[in-house]
């Protein structure tokens, strides 16, 4: 059995011994005046806390084993409640990687590996030096091409020195088997890089929703800044620059609206710096490979982030397109596996290429998971009638609030300029429609959704798992269904799972039909395809 | 398509009764420290709660079908948005039979459907009776089994 860098257990000591001191100095202020403890107890408290802080986190280091044998990853660890772990490699999704910037330093990885069970990351190795990552990854990588018994000692002379075979797409049958002809080294084939130019530009193009949240949030730390812009705009517009109310009262309506367009154009300016900073940050040197039967990526500045992503065990191709990025004929690749918990995942997961020409993406996502030509079929009108109706509420209810604010509160009388919202209800409802669409190819489920960030979903039908056909009081009304395909992957989770919208009610009938169909059809097939290759 | 048991009717309007009870008690909480309300309104809000949980639960019960079709599990559910569901024998992962202590009292069951999807992954068939769950978790391992095991993710 393998222990953690011995680096990790320094520093992790050093945090126990830390925060035991600082619990120690908590408690011996709030009990030992109510506990009537003698006096020289008080100096002992904190020490003593410390040491018991420390030790446990040194216990916890020496308890902490894991090794790879065979088939099979085990990690045991716990100092008073003990649990053995064993994880078969077969059924391991993702394997990732990530180093911040004090492990950086040290040159330490913490190593996480991802099944498709359970709520949490399954075994996370915190932290192991640089080497013996790349070494468990590579055993993970490994075991689907070769017999498990040789799977340690190939790579072992791998790290040595890479030799390159052709490894076919399809892992999938050996992975079952666990047998193949020939065994060598994966040829490495690097499929996407990001120069700095496309990164700027992809940062400047994908907006993040988050950002300006991010922005509100943070604005009460920089009062001092916030208070400054804020005096600059007054003087800008001719007020006294000083923040009181009364300020505001002396510059009539017109200038005021002018003061609030401008900050509201500072504050959108700034979301977008920071947007595009954590892009940066996030994507800094970017890099897809192809590692046998692996996609591997790379990416960030401070914190390096790497993962593999197992072709045979791909669930879902997403591709995400925004506006700007439709315009120029750019695309996101999102590819899902049914590793991640979903929730606190942050937005990079699973990217395959941040952003491309359209062709490279659809060239790599047909390489991942084969599919045709797509043709969308669109929702029946009736449909954009809804979507209409929908809009309109929601304009109406706009107006009815900016109408209470205006009457009680501000009483400039225009209120009535909200009427323009509805102004924007038919081609809203007109976008909406149009980009919502359904397609069955001839090996997969396709559907896509969305104007702003319109996101195409590839499912292949033997991913299929639950189909569920919903319909809403309005929809039954119109004769409308909406059709979900569930897979075992993950953003579903998140409300993205593959749907055709507004379907008519008899051809959602259908395309569930079709669905359960082609599940058992092409099960059944890619099992003979399996038998006959092994 | 088989319909669940009549008396999985009384279960869900008591459910409600009781939620809407436990409301009103907090609701009678806030009238006694803080701020005071008329008593009528407190007993008309759970009347309505209650009789609107009654029809609820009529209505759910009508609407609630399911069965084992050749390839899938099927159900059809939800007064509101109807969601019919078919789950692939292909994909049930496992099966449970469940029955929680009001369950036992009224002499119902339920089975719990397992896949390893994302959404809805645990699908559930309320208002059984014992005997008869037992023999659908039975039927459904064995449509499950007889589907054949692949590699479910």
């Amino acid at each position: 059995m393998r222990r953690l860098h011995p680096l990790s257990a320094l520093a992790r000591v050093g945090r126990g011994t830390l925060q035991g001191a600082f619990f120690g100095v908590i408690a011996t202020t709030v009990f030992v005046g109510g506990l009537g403890l003698p006096g020289w107890v008080t100096p002992l408290v904190a020490p003593t806390g410390a040491l018991l802080g420390g030790g446990f986190a040194l216990a916890r280091y020496y308890r902490f084993t894991y090794e790879i044998v065979g088939d099979t990853l085990t990690v045991e660890s716990g100092v008073f409640a003990r649990q053995s772990r064993e994880i078969p490699l077969g059924r391991i999704q993702n394997v990732d990687i990530r180093q911040g910037v004090f492990n950086r330093l040290l040159g330490l990885s913490v190593v996480a590996f991802e099944t498709a069970g359970g709520a949490t990351t399954e075994a996370t190795l915190d932290a192991v030096a640089e080497g013996e990552a790349a070494r468990l990854r590579r055993l993970v990588q490994r075991y689907g091409e070769e017999p498990p018994e040789q799977a340690e000692s190939a790579a072992e002379t791998e790290l040595q020195g890479e030799s390159a075979t052709e490894t076919e797409l399809q892992g999938e049958s050996a992975t079952e088997t666990g047998l193949r002809g020939e065994t060598a080294g994966p040829d490495i084939e690097e499929l996407f890089a990001f120069d700095l130019r496309d990164l700027v530009t992809y940062a400047l193009v994908s907006v993040r929703p988050a950002a300006p949240v991010l922005l509100l949030v943070s604005l009460p730390l920089g009062i001092d800044v916030l208070s400054t812009i804020l005096r600059y705009n007054l003087g800008l517009v001719g007020g006294r620059p000083a923040l009181s109310p009364g300020v505001l009262e002396a510059i009539g309506p017109p200038r005021l609206v002018v003061l609030a367009l401008l900050t509201l154009a500072q504050f959108l300016l700034g979301a977008l710096v920071i947007s595009v900073a954590l892009t940066l940050v996030e994507y800094y040197d970017f890099r897809l490979v192809r590692e046998g039967d692996d996609l591997r990526y790379e990416r960030g500045l401070l914190r390096r982030y790497s993962g593999t992503i197992p072709l045979s065990k791909v669930q879902t191709v997403s591709i995400r397109e925004n506006v700007a990025m439709r315009r120029f004929g750019f695309a996101t690749l999102v590819v899902e596996t049914a590793g991640y918990s979903g929730g606190s995942q942050d937005a990079g997961q699973g990217v395959a290429i941040p952003m491309a020409p359209r062709e490279q993406v659809y060239d790599l996502a047909r390489d991942i998971e084969p599919f045709d030509e797509l043709a969308f079929e669109r929702a029946p009108t009736r449909a954009r009638r809804r979507y209409a109706a929908r809009f309109a509420i929601v304009a109406a209810v706009v107006t009815a609030v900016g109408y209470a604010v205006d009457t009680r509160l501000l009483e400039t009388g225009y209120w009535w300029l909200l009427l323009a919202l509805f102004v924007l209800v038919p081609p809203a409802a007109h976008l909406r429609w149009r980009h919502r669409g359904v397609a069955l190819a001839d090996d997969v489920l396709a559907t896509r959704s969305g104007f702003w960030r319109q996101t195409t979903r590839v499912v292949p039908y033997y991913r299929l798992q639950t189909v569920f056909v919903g319909r809403s009081p309005f929809q039954r009304r119109r004769n409308l269904a909406t059709v979900t395909a569930d897979t075992a992957s993950t953003s579903s989770l998140l409300g993205g799972a593959a749907r055709a919208y507004d379907v008519d009610d008899d051809r959602a009938a259908q395309l569930r039909d079709t669905l359960r169909e082609r599940l058992y059809t092409d099960l059944l097939q890619r099992r003979t395809d399996r038998y006959s290759t092994s | 398509m088989e319909s669940l048991h009549p008396r999985v009717r009384l279960l869900w309007a008591g459910r409600t009764a009781l939620s809407a009870l436990v409301l009103a008690g907090l609701v009678a909480l806030v009238d006694r420290l803080l701020y005071s309300l008329p008593l009528a309104l407190v007993v008309a809000g759970w009347v309505v709660l209650a009789v609107a949980g009654a029809v609820h639960a009529l209505l759910a019960h009508r609407i609630w079908r399911f069965a084992l079709e050749d390839d899938a599990l099927f159900l059809v559910r939800g007064v509101v948005t109807r969601t019919d569901t078919s789950v692939p024998y292909v994909r049930v992962q496992h099966v449970d039979t469940t029955r929680g202590p009001v369950e036992r009292v009224a002499g119902l069951a339920r089975v719990v459907v397992y896949t390893a999807g994302s959404r809805g992954a645990d699908i559930t068939i309320p208002g059984l009776r014992p005997a008869r769950a037992t023999e659908l978790r039975e039927r459904l391992r064995e449509l499950a089994g007889e589907s054949e095991a692949t590699d479910a993710v």
